[in-house]
């Protein structure tokens, strides 16, 4: 899967980073650095993180090669 | 905003509307932002709540002065209580405060409400939960808000701030009292109001004294952790507002999550079939209690002050006119959401006000969400062939912290 973060509409709420810890994290207090490719493993947790997003930034997409699968 | 029905926000905070206040917030919604007889003005369109939330003409520092009610006794009531409320109106706690103050609190506070402690909570709810049931499982009636709800969450907040155990019952109490004071009649009542005076004292006294015994010895949780550090910019937090901000902590950790769970378990009851799915498939817990947040919301509103006059879709709100920002109703505009009165957690872009928004977003947020999944969940798993003793349920007071008083269920058992 690949997760894209719509950074112009983040506004660094940081539920994602409760949700999801190990690929999002704020740096200092508006800066959000994200996993934009995590294991499959966590959809789960990546699940949960675009839910708990009060302004919905957060969106996840097929990953390029198994767009077509 | 001139020929609405300006008794429309009194009738909502009238206990026989508690039950179904949705039809009054239908009719408030036709004017979007509608002043009321009282000069009270009522935003209750998402659009209108959202820029209001984000406006900063709109300000949080809308609490009354503090005041102690006169004892008799003129060392009281001549110095002591005096020094009393300038402190605390001086140091309102951070949901009350506006910038520049308000970040610096809320920094701290989050400093300390770090993602591994938060996370850390999780098992132990979950531990939590089935404990509660536990209590209950020879039972074939139970009250959710008595044996789960209300125990669940203050359990939680006190460990988390580091409250002993054994303090944890007049936490309840406390707890439940001074929450009162975010209804806009408490700040009328008199009665209520010095009843959460003498309450905020105690409850002032009690954090004081836990403050310096965290500072001396201190330990792995919030409010050692805010008694010790230091903001980089901000310093040290101040005794005043260390106290105010635990004593935050601790109501707003607790009430809300009470009626999450609870008006949480109505709703699903009252919908089977997502409270079969939900049991089918717990991974759908989040969606649920997104929907639960917007659909059935525990804080219905939050009130506010025109720091200015503030021009608004042909209107003029005026400046000092008290505001409410009515995110329930918000959460049930058909201008924003397709259906809203439908409970559907399959709901795409959920961006419901079920925490607020802007500057104030809840700060408990991944807490509430990591207690309500526990006990919903639970429930769902748990629960053999529930229902519900009396719908619609009791209610409690309050209409901005809304929530049934008690749910009671029937169940074959608890497995």
């Amino acid at each position: 899967m690949r997760v894209v973060v719509d950074l112009n509409r983040c506004q660094a709420y940081a539920q994602c980073c409760y949700a999801a810890p190990e690929r999002f994290v704020l740096r200092g207090d508006e800066m959000l650095v994200y996993d934009p490719a995590p294991p499959e493993a966590e959809r789960a947790a990546i699940d949960r993180a675009v839910l708990a997003c009060p302004v919905r930034a957060i969106r996840v997409e097929p990953a390029a090669a198994e767009g077509t699968a | 905003m001139s020929d609405a029905d300006g008794t429309l926000f009194a009738q909502v905070r009238d206990p026989a509307n508690r039950p179904d206040p949705y039809p009054l917030y239908a009719r408030l919604r036709a004017h979007p932002v509608a002043r009321q007889d009282d000069g009270t003005v009522v935003a209750s369109g998402y659009a209108a709540i959202r820029a209001l939330l984000h406006d900063p003409r709109v300000s949080s520092e809308d609490l009354p002065p503090a005041e102690h009610p006169p004892t008799g006794n003129p060392v009281k009531d001549w110095i002591v209580n005096p020094l009393k409320d300038r402190i605390a109106d001086r140091h309102r706690p951070f949901i009350f405060r506006d910038p520049p103050d308000h970040g610096a609190l809320r920094r701290q506070v989050m400093a300390q409400f770090t993602v591994a402690r938060v996370r850390g909570m999780k098992q132990r709810t979950e531990a939590l939960v089935a404990e509660c049931l536990e209590r209950c499982a020879q039972n074939r009636t139970f009250d959710l808000v008595e044996d789960l709800a209300y125990p669940l969450p203050v359990t939680v907040i006190c460990e988390l701030l580091g409250v002993p155990r054994e303090d944890e019952a007049r936490f309840h109490a406390w707890a439940t009292q001074l929450a009162t004071a975010l209804e806009p009649e408490s700040r009328k009542d008199e009665t209520l109001r010095a009843c959460n005076t003498e309450t905020f004292d105690a409850i002032a006294d009690y954090m004081r004294d836990l403050i310096r015994e965290k500072r001396r010895a201190p330990a792995d949780d919030m409010l050692s952790g805010l008694a010790t550090a230091k903001d980089p910019e901000a310093g040290r937090m101040s005794d005043p507002d260390l106290i105010a901000t635990a004593i935050l902590l601790l109501i707003a950790g607790h009430e809300t999550t009470v009626n999450l769970i609870t008006n949480g378990m109505l709703t699903l009851l009252r919908h089977p079939d997502e409270f079969a799915r939900l049991r089918a498939d717990p991974e759908r817990a989040p969606r649920v209690i997104e929907e639960l947040l917007r659909y059935e919301p525990p804080v219905h509103y939050r009130t506010r002050l025109a720091r200015a006059p503030i021009p608004f879709a042909g209107t003029v709100i005026p400046e000092g006119a008290p505001l409410v920002l009515l995110f329930a109703a918000g959460n049930r505009d058909p201008a924003r959401f397709p259906h809203p009165d439908r409970f559907d957690p399959d709901r795409a872009d959920n961006q419901h006000f079920g925490f607020g928004g802007a500057l104030h977003y809840c700060v408990g947020a991944p807490l509430a969400r990591i207690e309500a999944e526990a006990a919903l969940t639970a429930l769902a798993a748990r629960l053999r062939a529930p229902r519900l003793a009396e719908d619609p349920p009791p209610y409690r007071d309050g209409s901005s912290l809304r929530g049934p008083k008690r749910l009671r269920l029937i169940i074959d058992a608890i497995a």
